[in-house]
């Protein structure tokens, strides 16, 4: 009897529940019931949305989810090239003075033209509230904007600076004057509800932890027809990689958006009904020696460390041969326009590390070890790096060189990284396109992503030239030049780029494969022209 | 029976139970009987031993090798890694880890509950202060607390030790506790104050001799505790990542998208934890069933 | 005052000191822990401006007695913040997720008690054989690593045998009936992983007191009145032995709703222990100390309701 109580309270407590998530239960509504047909493509990611606002966002999905709505003024090809977007001509009528010409055929979903006064609007704002994204970064030598016409904008800079308008064009999303211009500060606009979009697709229903419904908006230019081919995206979330490949092997998502761990690429190659693409890279992994921490300032002992990591091993087996040398170059192959193929990449030579290390004054004991020991931070986040970080200890060993490698949880190696409290920091940057941009930020005593803390006043003089010289052949001998400095004193040691591979179902068809895991198959081009064959 | 499992279990100060040798052996001889508590201390021992002679068995996996991710094999019993490492040698030299972190987290919640809990026994006064803290402690939620501090502390071998005795000791305080009141209540515990002042006499040669059953199945429990919620830890990052743990090699095989694929990189270290785990349980309810008269029947 | 008052009055007390306790553990925690919200948050590449504007703008840069003053005034007036990575309300953030963490964790116990009551009462009056099977599945069950066992059950009952869909609460665009059923369909597998593991302390449990009540003097004297041994095991012996295991359902229960972290990472369901594991990634100071108040919440209505069942189990309460 009791037993029995205990069992219904037990029941009804379950189908109360059930009842009131049925309360919000998904109803249809008129204007979802998918207006003209069109396919539901399902895209798998591992991590949820932290914000709808493209001018905070900085996860992943954040920006795969916002960038089908708020529309970017450039785009990029595979060797780095800015190429139209939004922007159809941009440039600079003098050195302190920069354009966009947008397209004059672009709507927000509202029904609101979207026009030059929107970009103005967004540069503007970013630069007084200063939100958290990418954007702000890339807006320092800007002071403000304006809508000369609908279809024209014009950047004021503070002092000459080439980077400016292909940066800026490329990283910032515009974003709708008449939406957040009523929010006050964009840096604490949630933008959470009632979404307007210039995109293909706008999102309509958000469930934290499982999903994001976009619908279709018409008309988007870049569209065959105008017109998106399917009706509804949907972002599924799957916080375990494993999980998300079972998920698309059994059809429960049609496409990966991560970047498949390099392990696995060979085995879903062989999958049936699974396709993968390759994604060229745009970025590079590298080991930066912290200059600050004594014997790193000597370039000796920077150099022994160089000829003590076996490159090839890390491409061949971490990254499955799925990465490119540089040649131990800060501007990769990838970047055509300015690579150097005359730069050759540090062998793997500890006989020749040790000889340096003698050179430098160091001798090693009886047991071949020298007096060095180096503390190597890297992220447990990031499990490439994770993985290679162990090879790069083994690595040194032979050369007799100690490298203790200190895996950290995501916050604390950025709370580490910009305390500057590590002797080797391993990591890696996902866009690096534009190497004067880059080398201001890297290379600059107060650039800040300036991990190995050099202040060399030759490297800073050439990377100081090229951000301001707005002629490209110039430019090009100017950076190649910083790049040869960086590569010769060992300023920063850039170790690959690597080729990204991505999965879908193979009934899917037409996706534009563009760089970067950030464009990858999921950018509004793509995601605007796919189809489904069955 | 005690000894055995104070020793394996790695904590000092074997309790005295010289004055109950007939109920020791009665303990034994049931203990005898039942063929699971049998098998769980062959499946411990066996365990313990892989720890102990691991370099007899395999060499620690270091490197890379150029067969990767390949099926259990004669020269790989377990098959490779992502990096092509011998998942066996790695599962081997987890058994070291993972037990000690085991021990040592045990060692230090045993130390601290033990102590709480007598003292909060014996001591009127102790027990108001520490029975709320208990209490309290006890409604905290542990895992989401310990990932917290895990992550912020940065994750090694002692910080885990750490976060796992520090979540742990309230738990085998209060099962402590509540046998070592019972006990102060006894009439010859009384007579023992009236006999000395020195509480500590009285705790030392009467209180933690009769608590000492529970210590033992608590330091089982605990430690079995710690192996699966330090494999959690590893398995979300936040285990030591330079050294061989069960945790570490699902993690692995979790980051590099192995688990769905490759059985081999997550079967053989789930057992481990699965066989330790077991063990220690078993050996704790057969201890506990032999002990008690009722059950010691059949 | 009436007892049933006083009784009341302490419950009350007891719960508003745990919350506290909880809240100022989380609070001291993370402030005096290393970790820097604003990085977590923003760009690495952020300048140093940006960086200080957030810290502002999160409140941190005030003292540490401050912050708490002012977060427990708060906390008073129901208010539990902005999270700092979401911009929005923590109450929101939260009550996305939680429902499918109590649908989750409850479905689990009425599946785990409807299994374990039976299994417990055939170890503990079948000693031998049974007995011995029964334990032997339930420490093994508890002893399972959760990650492991789910994926291999997703791959066998997912992917191979396609019984169940792979990932998630519910099938998205589907409405109606169809949506209750996509609900049910994606619920078996995690709340069977969770009732594999939590199975064998519940059955253990009830073995071990259902064998200590036969043995007591009552159940003798059923005997003895002619009482037949099913009826003496059904009719007394368990309603006592369930007094010990319904204590267990309210301990274990705020445990398990903070704790299937695990759980819903594999199988990748939106509840409220991967919310908390995200808010740690992200250094989310608002949704992780409103996240514990919670949780704590939690555990005192799960004690509170064990209490009631107690009261309709042991007749002795019930009079009192």
């Amino acid at each position: 009897m009791r037993r029995r109580a205990g069992l219904m309270a037990g029941t009804a407590a379950v189908t109360v529940l059930t009842g009131a998530l049925g309360a919000c239960a998904p109803s249809k509504k008129a204007a979802e019931s998918g207006s003209g047909g069109g396919a539901e493509l399902r895209i798998a990611t591992t991590t949820d949305v932290v914000n709808f606002n493209p001018l905070i966002g900085n996860s992943r999905t954040d920006y795969w989810l916002t960038n089908l709505m708020y529309p970017h003024l450039l785009t990029v090809g595979n060797d780095g090239s800015k190429r139209p977007s939004l922007a159809t001509k941009w440039g600079y009528t003098n050195p302190t003075t920069g354009f966009y010409e947008i397209r004059g055929d672009m709507k927000w979903s509202d029904g609101t033209p979207l026009t030059a006064s929107d970009v103005a609007y967004t540069l503007n704002a970013v630069k007084k509230d200063k939100p958290s994204g990418t954007l702000y970064g890339q807006l320092a030598n800007f002071s403000s904007a304006k809508a000369v016409s609908p279809t024209r904008v014009e950047l004021k800079l503070s002092k000459p600076d080439a980077t400016v308008i292909p940066e800026v064009g490329f990283w910032g999303n515009v974003v709708p004057e008449h939406v957040f211009g009523k929010a006050g500060s964009v840096a604490k606009f949630a933008n959470n509800a009632n979404w307007v979009s210039a995109g293909p697709f706008r999102l309509t229903k958000v469930a934290k932890g499982q999903s994001y419904t976009l619908e279709r908006v018409t008309p988007y230019p870049f569209a065959p027809g105008g017109r998106p081919t399917v009706s509804r995206i949907v972002y599924k979330v799957y916080p375990d990689v494993n999980t998300e490949i079972l998920a698309l092997k059994n059809g429960d998502v049609d496409a990966i958006a991560n970047a498949l761990p390099p392990a696995q690429v060979q085995p879903l190659k062989k999958a049936a009904g699974i396709t993968v693409e390759e994604v060229p890279g745009l970025g590079y992994a590298h080991l930066a020696y912290n200059m600050d921490k004594k014997p790193l300032d000597n370039v000796k002992v920077r150099q022994a460390l160089s000829h003590a990591v076996d490159y090839d091993a890390i491409r061949k087996v971490v990254l499955q041969g799925q990465a490119v040398s540089t040649g131990s170059s800060p501007i990769m192959p990838v970047l055509k326009q300015f690579h150097d193929p005359s730069l050759q990449e540090y062998t793997f030579d500890p006989a020749m590390a040790r000889k340096l290390l003698q050179d430098a004054g160091y001798t090693a004991d009886g047991s071949g070890k020298f007096p060095l020991s180096f503390r190597m931070i890297y992220s447990l986040q990031d499990p490439v790096t994770a993985q290679w970080a162990t090879l790069v200890r083994d690595d040194a060993a032979k050369a007799g060189i100690t490298i203790k490698p200190q895996g950290l949880e995501r916050n604390t190696y950025l709370a580490k990284t910009d305390a500057g409290d590590y002797d080797i920091y391993a990591g890696n940057f996902a866009i690096m396109d534009d190497p004067a941009t880059n080398m201001t930020l890297t290379y600059l005593p107060k650039g800040i992503i300036n991990y190995s803390h050099v202040d060399a006043s030759d490297l800073s003089t050439l990377v100081t030239k090229a951000q301001a010289t707005t002629d490209v052949n110039e430019q090009k001998k100017l950076v190649q030049a910083a790049a040869k400095l960086v590569h010769d004193q060992v300023y920063d040691n850039v170790m690959y780029t690597q080729n990204l591979y991505v999965a879908h179902r193979s009934n899917w068809t037409g996706f534009v494969v563009k760089p970067s895991e950030l464009l990858s198959i999921v950018d509004p081009q793509s995601l605007a022209n796919v189809k489904s064959s069955s | 029976m005690t000894s055995l499992i104070e020793s394996t279990a790695g904590t000092a100060d074997a309790a005295d139970v010289a004055d109950r040798p007939a109920a020791a052996k009665a303990t034994w001889d049931a203990f005898r009987r039942n063929p699971l508590g049998i098998l769980a201390m062959v499946l411990l021992a066996l365990l313990i031993v892989v720890a102990l002679v691991a370099p007899l068995l395999a060499s620690y996996p270091r490197g890379h090798g150029t067969a990767i991710l390949r099926p259990p094999s004669a020269a790989h019993w377990f098959g490779t890694d992502n990096l092509g490492r011998d998942v066996f040698a790695e599962v081997v030299y987890g058994t070291r880890s993972s037990m000690l972190v085991a021990a040592g987290a045990t060692a230090l919640a045993i130390v601290i509950g033990v102590t709480v809990a007598v003292c909060s026994a014996y001591f009127r006064w102790v027990d108001g202060v520490m029975g709320v803290l208990v209490d309290l402690f006890l409604s905290l939620p542990v895992l989401p607390l310990m990932i917290l501090v895990a992550a912020l502390v940065g994750p090694s071998l002692q910080t885990i030790v750490l976060v796992l005795a520090f979540f742990s000791w309230p738990e085998v305080s209060r099962v402590v506790r509540s046998q070592a009141l019972a006990v102060v209540r006894l009439p010859y515990v009384d007579a023992a104050r009236l006999a000395t002042g020195s509480p500590l006499w009285i705790i030392r040669k009467h209180l933690l001799p009769a608590v000492a059953p529970v210590i033992a199945v608590s330091v089982v429990l605990t430690a079995s505790r710690a192996v699966l919620s330090a494999a959690g830890l590893a398995f979300l990052g936040l285990g030591d990542p330079n050294s061989w743990s069960w945790g570490r090699i699902l993690f692995e095989a979790q980051q590099s998208g192995a688990m769905q694929e490759a059985w081999w990189t997550t079967l053989f270290p789930s057992l481990a934890i699965l066989a330790l785990v077991v063990a220690a349980t078993l050996l704790s309810i057969a201890y506990n069933d032999a002990r008690d008269p009722r059950t010691r029947k059949d | 005052m009436p007892p049933l008052a006083r009784f009341a009055l302490r419950r009350v007390l007891r719960g508003v000191v745990t919350i506290w306790f909880a809240v100022t553990v989380t609070f001291l925690m993370l402030r005096l822990l290393p970790g820097d919200p604003a990085l977590a948050v923003a760009n690495p590449n952020m300048t140093r401006e940006t960086r200080q504007a957030l810290l502002h703008q999160y409140g941190l840069d005030q003292s540490l007695a401050v912050q708490y003053g002012k977060y427990l005034w708060q906390l008073l007036h129901g208010n539990l913040g902005v999270s700092f990575s979401q911009s929005v309300p923590v109450t929101t953030a939260l009550m996305d997720r939680l429902p499918w963490t109590l649908l989750l964790t409850l479905s689990a116990l009425v599946v785990t008690i409807v299994i374990g009551v039976p299994l417990g009462v055939l170890a503990a009056s079948r000693r031998g054989f049974w007995d011995r099977a029964v334990q032997l599945s339930g420490v093994v069950g508890q002893s399972l690593f959760v990650p492991s066992i789910g994926i291999f059950l997703l791959y066998l009952l997912g992917l191979k045998l396609r019984w169940f869909p792979i990932g998630g609460a519910y099938t998205e665009n589907t409405y109606g009936i169809a949506w209750y059923g996509s609900v049910l369909r994606h619920l078996v597998l995690p709340c069977l992983s969770l009732v594999l593991v939590q199975l064998g302390s519940y059955v253990l449990t009830l073995r071990s007191t259902l064998i200590d009540a036969l043995g007591e003097d009552y159940c003798t004297l059923a005997r003895a009145n002619g009482l037949g041994e099913r009826k003496v095991l059904w009719k007394h012996a368990l309603r006592n032995a369930l007094l010990p295991t319904t204590t267990l359902v309210g301990l274990q229960l705020g445990f398990v709703v903070g704790g299937a972290v695990l759980t819903e990472t594999i199988y990748a369901y939106p509840g409220i222990g991967r919310g908390i594991y995200e808010a740690v990634t992200q250094l989310d100071f608002p949704v992780l100390q409103g996240a514990f108040v919670l949780l704590s919440a939690t555990v005192i209505v799960a004690n509170l309701l064990t209490d009631l069942a107690y009261g309709l189990l042991d007749p002795r309460v019930r009079t009192a």
